[in-house]
């Protein structure tokens, strides 16, 4: 019998019972043992709260960003050398200007798919910095940087400040009018730092303003350093949500021991890869349909040229807002200055921002003296005065937002340029201490309803022969199964037929 | 000061200052003496007659000079009656029958003396509807649909310009003469720090405003630039007319025929709106689809 | 990531008909039909996308039929996965991360005892190491600080105006004194430094017209503004951009990066607006041939504040 071993049948069978990719799995197994490993990791559940989404939307974005970014790097000279720009783009032609910024003409207007490109990854960009903001949010209202992931909590902070800085990075290589003009507030910045401020300057720009070693130090921190510290970044957050796994709301057979969701392998994987089409494509429609950074209409940047209405990018509109709220306060004296209106809404506002968020987790867990572990994640109205201090933090960013495009407000809504000014330092103060009490009180009257912050469930109305009427509860669906399924482990076979003693199958494999 | 000698004298200088004034501009002789009216400026092709070719009516009043890059142009004499007719009925109400003008009193602010300011100065500010104004006591007055047609504004320009001749003439740019890519330059180092470098305008200090400059003809770009209306200081000696005639041609093509390659402009408001589309079209959307993409609680 | 002992591992099966394994529409057949759709109009677009690019169509066609594109298969697998494949719910239990006690004793007592044991037998060796290592962080930081450029020194503290300089635009061409309007402004540097970075970025000057006559703007500058030629410091000493923004009415320089107004008929003192200090004045003359001229330098540094501005 064993002779014969080449039909069709027997080869069959002596490839075993999952057929040749079983044989090749096996094969990996004996070269990298990842069997088990590859088991439990496609079998690892992944909860399905849309909330937990946001996150993905950063980390697609992320991709898009590096792949349109290598196409952008293929053809963009980070160079300050003057060139005479000859192309197709006539209000430019014979004018001098960088390097950088006539190959970024070249980019939008000569290279197929160029503008394109430019403008995904700039839309790219904006989202990612916008995703990251709001998944923050989710985290912090939910508690879901509670023990034991605040680590995880201090890379995404990193995260955020390294994404924004990016993005300031990323737009100031093309060495335009209107981003020259953020490089030479970043400078007069780092000047106003006292007794360093020069010497940090001058080494970071190599000399005085502007030089002609900014733009390849941009580039250079831009396309690799920061990248790269992204990706560790990055793939630590990953490794961190894999380890200790997600988080999970209450609800139906979930507890602080378990997780409920869908396998890795194959749903998850179907969601998630269609997420990152999802994303590529809304990127690359607001790349088609949406004009971004015209750096053509800007003209190359001229230090003693300026434009009106110069803001800088949505996330760093904090930081411009602060500046031009903040009073002129200068400190001069005994022969020297120390810029407070310079340094305090750019140097020191940042830095306790940045630095409240990142000991947030400490800070609560002084306060609340809890040191348990947390899986279940709390519903924002259940703790009003966490929910309450994000809203008013939030709130007061949201104000130093809108102080950065006063001449905007001005302008639509036909005010005084000075009064919106004046107007923007009051409001700045006063919002944020009026949302505290409000979002402390909206919170506790959603608790004091019944299912408050739920969704009702519908109720199906009887009469009976008598005329009284009888309201119980139903399902949305007549035939809404999972919500009445109890969640299973996953399993790690199908069988087909059903087993005659009724038992479910249990296979013991000696190992 | 009221001596019959020092009258003689004031009205001999006055007289002499008409017939010799404009043969001393023509030889560009300011350099004789400082003292010049606003739009008088030593430098050759800048708005006034020190241009190459100056054309004289028969009593030897400047009526047109230029070059190739703009021709300036005073309205015809023709039109003066018709102007008088016009200003009395439009006009004279607040500067005055003899348009002298109101001074400021009170909490009134001041109707302006028109006198000597030069065709062109009446003529924008007529043509671009500004006049007459539809809130006198207004900080600035906005651009309006015109209330007078071309024709009756250049009739009001010529009668002002009869009671006391002035420069700068009406200008007309010879368009094709115009180097685009030297306006984008000249545009972003005089134009841009007011009006944006996209062209819109914004609100300026206190209550004043620049206006957008998408639907200005070219003849009212040039006005503006030679005369400064209101806030806007005034280009002379500073821009050349082939200068000039750049920007106007810039204005009139890139800023207001621009070709977007990239989609929507987002109305030129530039990191402000893109940041508003960025997170409500790129984030709002793809939150909406993670929405659909995972699960409500039950 | 799983622990490594190996003992028997039970495997669990589940029958084709339990319900956790159906998929969660309603009407599998109808779904499956849409996501086919949205798969062949995906492909499409894509296909589109290439064909435009082969052409050289224009961006946003480029990216309409891309983004449709990603955009419908993306939602095609997403609903493949949720509305098609097990509906679950499915449960995986936690394992706590921290292990038992004697692992833990065991994990301090390795760095403890063996790492304690080690220095404290050695502590010269260990001090001295410490010492090196603290001297080697620091001279590690030199190469990344000093080498990127040089000491500021006193470059800050001076603009390239000097005694006599010829006041030029920005093509070179020097300023006569019958060159400007009353209410004209123009921005200059001295000459030779029109074209240059520095000329630019720090020289950079507003020159404003105020009126026929010599200006004062305050006192000890009586000679400063001759024939009514005011000249400023373009670099705003708030951040430095340059203050380009004349109001000619309202006698207002606006900076228009944060909408600092400086008065410009008494020194360019800031009347609103987080500018701290006012505008540095450049004092004028007019020489015999008529041409406008700096008498010297500014009198003190322009632009933004930094440690060293006395």
């Amino acid at each position: 019998m064993s002779d014969v071993i080449n039909t069709k049948r027997s080869k069959k069978q002596a490839l075993g019972p999952y057929g040749r990719v079983g044989k090749s799995l096996d094969e990996l197994d004996d070269r990298l043992g990842l069997a088990r490993g590859g088991r439990t990791f496609m079998d690892k559940i992944f909860p399905d709260h849309w909330s937990f989404m946001l996150g993905e939307i950063a980390l697609y974005s992320f991709v898009i960003l590096l792949v349109t970014g290598v196409f952008l790097t293929l053809y963009f000279i980070p160079s300050s050398a003057i060139v005479i720009y000859h192309g197709s783009y006539k209000p430019l032609d014979g004018q001098k200007m960088t390097q950088a910024f006539a190959s970024t003409v070249n980019l939008s207007f000569a290279v197929r798919g160029g503008l394109l490109m430019r403008q995904m990854h700039h839309w790219a960009c904006d989202i990612f910095v916008g995703a990251i903001v709001i998944h923050m949010a989710r985290v912090f209202f939910t508690g879901a940087f509670r023990k034991p992931r605040e680590l995880n909590w201090i890379v995404g902070s990193t995260l955020l400040i390294l994404a924004i800085v990016n993005g300031f990075l990323g737009y100031s290589l093309p060495d335009d009018l209107v981003s020259g003009t953020g490089i030479r507030i970043a400078y007069s910045i780092i000047l106003s730092i006292p007794l360093v401020g020069t010497y940090v300057a001058f080494w970071v720009f190599g000399g005085n303003f502007p030089g002609t070693s900014i733009i390849p130090r941009f580039f250079i921190l831009h396309c690799l350093i920061v990248p790269l510290i992204i990706i560790g970044l990055v793939s630590a957050h990953l490794f961190l949500l894999v380890r200790q796994k997600h988080t999970q709301f209450p609800g139906r057979g979930r507890t602080e021991t378990n997780v409920v969701g869908s396998p890795m392998f194959p749903v998850f994987m179907a969601k998630t890869t269609g997420f990152l089409f999802i994303v590529g494509g809304i990127t690359a429609l607001l790349g088609a349909f949406a004009q971004v950074n015209p750096i053509w209409q800007f003209g190359p940047y001229d230090a003693a040229r300026i434009s009106y209405a110069v803001q800088p990018d949505w996330y760093m509109g904090f930081l411009d807002g602060a500046l031009r709220i903040w009073p002129s306060w200068s400190f001069h004296s005994w022969g020297h200055t120390i810029p407070f209106e310079v340094l305090i809404p750019a140097v020191v506002l940042p830095g306790l921002i940045f630095n409240f968020v990142f000991v947030w987790p400490m800070i609560e867990r002084k306060f609340t003296k809890d040191n348990a572990i947390h899986n279940l994640l709390d519903r924002p109205s259940n703790v009003p005065v966490r929910t309450a201090v994000g809203v008013t933090m939030l709130s007061f960013l949201g104000m130093l937002f809108i102080a950065s495009s006063t001449d905007v407000l001005a302008k639509f809504f036909n005010l005084s340029l000075n009064t919106v000014l004046v107007a923007m330092r009051y409001l700045t103060i006063i919002v944020p201490i009026l949302a505290y009490p409000i979002t402390y009180r909206i919170c506790h009257e959603i608790q004091a309803l019944h299912g408050g912050g739920r969704r009702k469930t519908p109720n199906v109305v009887a009469r009976s022969s008598e005329g009284e009427y009888t309201a119980t509860p139903s399902p949305r669906y007549v035939d809404d199964v999972p919500s009445h399924l109890a969640p299973t482990p996953v399993p790690d076979y199908i069988h087909e037929e059903p087993e005659e003693s009724g038992e479910s199958g249990v296979r013991v494999v000696d190992r | 000061m009221t001596s019959p000698f020092f009258k003689r004298c004031a009205a001999l200088s006055i007289v002499g200052l008409f017939a010799f004034g404009p043969v001393l501009l023509f030889v560009g002789g300011a350099q004789a003496s400082y003292k010049l009216t606003p739009y008088q400026t030593t430098r050759k092709n800048a708005g006034t007659p020190n241009s190459t070719t100056v054309k004289k009516n028969a009593d030897g009043v400047i009526i047109a000079y230029g070059n190739s890059s703009i021709t300036y142009r005073a309205p015809s004499s023709a039109l003066v009656t018709l102007g008088d007719a016009l200003f009395q009925q439009n006009c004279a109400s607040c500067h005055g029958s003899q348009a002298n003008g109101v001074p400021a009193n009170g909490t009134s602010g001041a109707f302006p003396d028109l006198v000597g300011l030069g065709p062109a100065t009446i003529n924008f500010w007529i043509d671009s509807g500004r006049m007459p104004a539809a809130n006198p006591r207004a900080i600035e007055a906005n651009r309006r649909v015109p209330r007078l047609t071309h024709d009756q504004a250049l009739a009001v320009s010529a009668w002002v310009n009869s009671l006391a001749p002035g420069f700068p003439l009406i200008p007309y740019p010879h368009l094709k003469n115009a180097n685009v890519a030297d306006g984008a330059a000249l545009f972003a180092l005089n134009c841009a720090s007011c009006h944006t470098i996209e062209g819109d305008g914004d609100a300026l200090a206190m209550s004043t405003f620049s206006p957008s400059l998408r639907k200005i003809p070219s003849i009212e770009v040039a006005e503006a630039i030679r005369t400064g209306p209101a806030n806007m200081p005034r280009f002379t000696g500073n821009l050349s007319d082939a200068q000039v005639n750049d920007i106007v041609k810039y204005v009139t093509t890139e800023i207001q025929h621009p070709n977007n390659p990239g989609g929507f402009g987002l109305g030129g408001l530039g990191p402000v709106a893109e940041g508003f589309v960025g997170l409500a079209f790129g984030v709002g959307v793809l939150a909406l689809f993670g929405f659909w993409v995972g699960e409500r609680d039950d | 990531m799983t622990d490594e002992h190996r003992t028997p591992v039970s495997l669990s099966g589940l029958p084709a008909n339990d319900p956790h394994l159906q998929p969660a529409a309603r009407n599998p057949e109808l779904v499956e039909r849409v996501i086919s759709v949205c798969f062949v109009v995906g492909t499409l677009c894509l296909a589109g996308f290439g064909a435009c690019y082969w052409i050289d169509a224009q961006p946003w066609k480029l990216g309409a039929t891309l983004g449709g594109g990603l955009l419908f298969l993306g939602i095609g697998i997403v609903a493949w996965g949720k509305y098609l494949m097990p509906r679950g719910p499915f449960v995986e239990e936690r394992h706590t991360l921290a292990n038992s006690e004697a692992d833990r004793q065991a994990f301090a007592a390795a760095i403890v005892e063996r790492g304690g044991g080690v220095v404290q037998r050695r502590k010269i060796l260990g001090g001295l190491l410490g010492g090196g290592m603290g001297i080697f962080t620091i001279v590690a930081m030199f190469p990344l600080l000093r080498s990127l450029g040089p000491l500021p020194k006193t470059t800050l503290q001076h603009t390239d105006w000097r005694s006599g300089s010829y006041v030029v635009d920005q093509s070179g061409r020097r300023v006569e004194v019958g060159d400007l309007a009353v209410g004209s402004i123009e921005t200059v540097f001295p000459e030779g430094t029109q074209n240059t970075d520095r000329g630019q970025a720090v020289d950079q000057t507003v020159l404003i017209r105020v009126s026929n006559e010599a200006f004062t703007t305050m006192k000890g500058r009586e000679t400063w503004a001759p024939h009514g030629y005011v000249a400023y410091s373009k670099v705003c000493t708030h951040l430095g951009c340059p203050v380009g923004l004349y109001e000619q009415e309202l006698q207002l320089l606006v900076c228009p990066c944060h909408q600092s107004m400086f008065n410009v008929t008494n020194g360019a003192v800031p009347q609103f607006g987080p500018a701290p200090r006012p505008l540095p004045q450049l004092p004028l003359y007019v020489d015999s041939s008529g041409f406008l001229r700096s008498q010297s330098d500014y009198h003190e540094a322009v632009g933004p504040g930094f440690w060293e501005r006395s």
